[in-house]
């Protein structure tokens, strides 16, 4: 492989493992959802903001996506030459994102269908229950703050 | 259990919200002060059975309102749950009183209305299957059962091959699946289940003054305490099964319940501690969000909520005091 698919696969990688965890996260959340609205349909709104917290680490995993393509030319009108050993650094700066974003969707939105249960009895304690998650996207932004540092730390 | 367990989130959920449509403490302490049965029964009606109270033209017949709900309970639970046939497992139950209740008709002509339509055999088949002695719609396990009745009745005319028969059965059947679907959950409620009903096997046959041998066979095996541990106790004071028992899980409610029944012989105190026991057990996995618990929890506080009301309706239709019903009531 060149540089520049090693820096794609990076890419694909972001997006493609961090967009994982987010849907599996949601799709968690939204069978706990539709359990409750199903006796319960004013609390629709409630549910729908709680379902929409596992989505970021799909954003961030696009952004990193984004970042990189942008990068070595992919999207944008600069042409750039990409060695091998800066394919790999692009790969590398696509982990954190890509493992963290997978595992954090996922047991955020565990959490978050457990938030459901909570809202289900106590609708008032919705905030301590996002409090919950919010504990878990934590992982989420540290690993995003280290794939971005890596990116920029990458000379072209 | 399932690899995934995120299969329980809906039904979970879903339990969660109809939790809250249980009656609680202050709905049954307006019950049990009412000032007759119709008032207490008004409280139904303003609940989760208004729909089938306000259809109730004699409160005599109330018992019909609280089968047609624990049916629909079942039917509920097993349609949104993952895994139908574990429910299945809990109502197995009825199937078992069914079978009772039609055996007792057929041997000993008591005529009984009280079969129970939830199951997981439809009522007119166990019906068939008994009067007809026609065993092929019943499952394999349960056949065997049941034809070991007839043969063990027509021998010796003994009623009571019936009960020890089929209790045995049920919780053999019950405790084999819970192992067979890796449910270390229902497994241990069900060994729970077995240690009370054999403690109270165990005073109920050293009152009675039975032998040693009979014990022995009315005895359920796979119980947390062993059998030949309680076989010994017909020869002690009951006081010694106290002692037994005092670091066990059982400790508070055996001494206050086998106390009880020593002073006043009535075994209804032991029968709300063994019903508040299983309570106090199932509310702890009540908090799963992915997993049976949650479901095998409402199954059981609806069981308990319908115990409750069957006391408290039957209690107002004898005018017995509030304070007498108050006793024995189980915690909600």
């Amino acid at each position: 492989m060149e540089g520049i698919e090693i820096a794609l696969l990076g890419a694909a990688l972001a997006v493609g493992f961090a967009g994982s965890g987010s849907a599996i996260g949601i799709g968690i959340v939204g069978q706990s959802a539709a359990g409750l609205i199903s006796e319960d349909p004013d609390k629709f709104g409630q549910t729908l903001l709680l379902q929409a917290l596992p989505g970021t680490q799909g954003i961030y995993g696009l952004l990193t996506g984004f970042l990189i393509m942008q990068n070595v030319g992919v999207i944008g009108d600069e042409t750039v030459t990409i060695t091998t050993s800066q394919g790999y650094a692009f790969l590398m700066a696509s982990l954190p994102i890509a493992i963290a974003g997978l595992s954090s969707g996922i047991y955020q939105g565990r959490v978050l269908s457990s938030t459901i249960n909570l809202i289900a009895k106590r609708p008032e304690e919705m905030g301590k229950g996002i409090v919950y998650a919010v504990m878990v996207e934590t992982y989420a932004v540290f690993a995003l703050l280290a794939t971005v540092l890596i990116l920029f730390g990458i000379d072209l | 259990m399932p690899i995934d367990d995120t299969v329980y989130a809906y039904s979970v959920a879903r339990i969660k919200a109809i939790e809250t449509r249980l009656l609680d403490q202050g709905q049954f302490d307006r019950m049990i002060n009412a000032s007759s049965s119709e008032e207490a029964f008004k409280v139904l009606t303003e609940s989760g059975y208004a729909g089938a109270a306000a259809e109730l033209t004699d409160i005599h017949n109330f018992e019909s309102i609280l089968a047609a709900e624990l049916k629909d309970t079942f039917d509920m639970v097993m349609k949104i749950g993952p895994y139908p046939e574990l429910i299945g497992m809990l109502a197995l139950r009825y199937d078992i009183h069914n079978l009772k209740v039609l055996f007792k008709a057929k041997f000993l002509g008591i005529k009984s209305d009280l079969l129970i339509p939830v199951g997981t055999h439809e009522l007119d088949k166990l019906e068939h299957a008994v009067n007809e002695g026609d065993y092929r719609y019943l499952q394999e396990k349960l056949r065997r059962a049941v034809g070991k009745i007839t043969e063990e009745f027509l021998l010796n005319r003994d009623p009571q091959v019936i009960d020890l028969n089929l209790d045995r059965i049920l919780y053999e059947q019950m405790i084999y699946a819970a192992r067979e679907n890796n449910s270390s959950f229902l497994e241990d409620l069900f060994i729970r289940q077995v240690d009370l009903i054999n403690l109270k096997t165990l005073i109920r046959v050293k009152r009675m003054g039975l032998t040693r041998d009979f014990l022995k066979t009315a005895l359920l095996p796979h119980g947390s305490i062993r059998v030949d541990r309680l076989t010994i106790m017909i020869d002690e004071p009951l006081e010694s099964l106290i002692s037994m028992l005092a670091i066990s899980d059982y400790a508070e409610l055996v001494s206050e319940g086998v106390r009880e029944w020593l002073d006043k012989g009535s075994a209804s105190l032991l029968e709300k501690l063994s019903d508040d026991y299983i309570t106090n057990h199932l509310k702890q996995g009540r908090r799963v969000t992915f997993g049976i618990e949650p479901l095998v929890g409402y199954l059981w506080a609806k069981e308990i909520e319908i115990k409750n009301i069957r006391i408290v309706l039957v209690g107002k239709i004898n005018k017995l005091p509030a304070e007498a019903i108050r006793e024995r009531i189980r915690n909600v």
